[in-house]
């Protein structure tokens, strides 16, 4: 069978060639072992240009993500999507930001992709020159040869806790169903409601401290899609520049909060934070405390369904004493 | 804190009140002439669900031991549902402030009609007791 990777080269060379699409986003390798970029291949340049494409353990980043600012300028786009790439895809098209026929979706099923982080807390980061997944194990390459082991035991936190590793929208699927089998993820959520209040407040003060306020969060998520985001205005001026907890903490609280309900929990804020703070368990207590209130919603899965805070019954419940 | 000071603690509520509801059980209440402590400052918003998290955040920051968003009853907002929006935004953040570490009774919601102006003035009372007993704010607030 033919590799993934050369699929996808075949199929983006096709129908840019064709002019189905005039932009194609995907993934290709950077110089180091861990760097697997998105890639934009415009235009009719056939295969040269696709040539580039790729799809290895490190295609993390979320790409549903860029439509926002390609869309517009395009008539028509490929993308490539893992599970977590669908969700953000039906999470912008429910938030009316794209339009289903100006995208043509080639769904990648996905096992799991690689922490680099673990990697080299391994210790196997050193002299590493390839990483190639082969079914349930890794194969670490050398100068000096190859070592194998265990994939579960590399991957993402994210990866590992995830319910939709299969696309649940796409055009053409390319690949073999990917087995499911999410460990519990509001685990560390459950851990910090046990701690009283000031414990909790210490443990995210703590965190939040390191916050460098560079926005990457924002900017990775497919759910953050506003034109014009509160936190960039000059006037009224909600977030100030100071290095201030108070502020950190209004961009963070209003961060998560303009999430919730939306966040499709594909945890690439936490991917790209510099700092490696754990947003996911932010934006997670919002779906847990949405789910136990509200009913269970994935979001990005059905984008005809109603995020759950633009929406009400008359008889909901509510976390304060109504009287 | 010294216990001077600590005696001397008075607790700063803003009260976020819906100008159909809640605002008026307010006037009501003053022309009643009953009265609720004047630690309360109510700022009037055309409805329950005008008060944004932006807005609640900010108040924190700029001195606020407590929070307060009174809304018209479910069922009885001028704009029909706004409220029910409410209750669910206010709900998921309660638990959210929480999980911060922020004491749930900092903020609170409560529904509170045209003609309860006792209700007014008895949530009023409730709450600054309730703050002065937890002290200041210093978790949210600006240090600067
Ligand atoms: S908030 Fe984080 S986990 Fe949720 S959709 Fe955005 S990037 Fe993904
Ligand atoms: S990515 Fe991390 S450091 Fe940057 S703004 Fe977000 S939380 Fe702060
Ligand atoms: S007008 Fe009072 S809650 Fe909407």
């Amino acid at each position: 069978m033919k590799q993934l990777a050369e699929i996808m080269k075949d199929i983006a060379a096709q129908s840019l060639s064709r002019g189905e699409v005039d932009l194609v986003i995907g993934w290709q390798k950077g110089p180091l072992w861990w760097q697997s970029y998105p890639a934009f291949i415009e235009g009719n340049e056939g295969n040269g240009e696709t040539g580039s494409l790729t799809w290895d353990s490190f295609c993390v980043p979320n790409l549903s993500r860029y439509l926002l600012e390609e869309l517009p300028e395009r008539k028509k786009v490929a993308l490539f999507v893992k599970g977590c790439d669908a969700l953000g895809f039906n999470q912008i098209l429910q938030d009316k930001r794209a339009e289903r026929e100006k995208v043509v979706l080639y769904g990648i099923p996905c096992t799991g992709l690689v922490d680099p982080d673990k990697v080299e807390s391994a210790g196997l980061g050193r002299g590493l020159l390839e990483v190639k997944r082969d079914g349930d194990e890794l194969v670490f390459v050398y100068d000096s040869g190859e070592q194998k082991a265990q994939a579960r035991d590399f991957l993402y936190d994210k990866c590992l806790t995830c319910r939709y590793p299969n696309p649940v929208v796409y055009d053409q699927m390319l690949g073999e169903a990917a087995p499911v089998q999410p460990e519990e993820r509001f685990e560390s959520v459950q851990e910090l409601e046990k701690m009283d209040a000031d414990e909790r407040f210490a443990y995210w003060a703590r965190q939040f401290s390191r916050c460098i306020r560079c926005f990457a969060c924002r900017n990775a998520c497919p759910a953050c899609s506003c034109r014009e985001c509160i936190f960039d205005i000059p006037e009224p001026r909600w977030l100030g520049k100071a290095n201030e907890l108070s502020e950190t903490q209004f961009y963070q609280i209003i961060r998560a909060y303009h999430v919730a309900g939306r966040c499709v929990d594909c945890g690439e804020c936490t991917r790209v934070c510099p700092v490696n703070i754990p947003l996911q368990e932010l934006n997670r207590k919002f779906i847990k405390d949405i789910n136990e209130l509200y009913g269970e919603y994935d979001a990005g899965v059905d984008p005809e369904q109603e995020a759950p805070l633009v929406t009400y019954k008359t008889d909901d419940p509510a976390a304060f004493t109504e009287s | 804190m010294s216990l001077a000071q600590e005696q001397a603690f008075e607790p700063l509520i803003v009260a976020f009140c819906c100008n159909w509801c809640s605002y008026a059980g307010g006037d009501l209440a003053g022309t009643s002439r009953m009265t609720y402590p004047a630690n309360v400052r109510v700022i009037r918003v055309p409805c329950s669900s005008r008060v944004s998290p932006n807005l609640i955040l900010r108040a924190f920051q700029r001195g606020a031991d407590g929070v307060l968003v009174a809304g018209c009853h479910p069922g009885d907002c001028h704009y029909v549902t706004g409220n029910y929006y409410a209750r669910r935004r206010f709900s998921a953040m309660r638990r959210f402030l929480e999980y911060l570490g922020i004491e749930q009774e900092r903020f609170e919601v409560h529904w509170i009609s045209a003609s309860e102006g006792s209700k007014f003035a008895a949530v009023m009372g409730e709450v600054t007791e309730k703050i002065r007993a937890l002290g200041p704010n210093r978790k949210l607030r600006d240090a600067r």
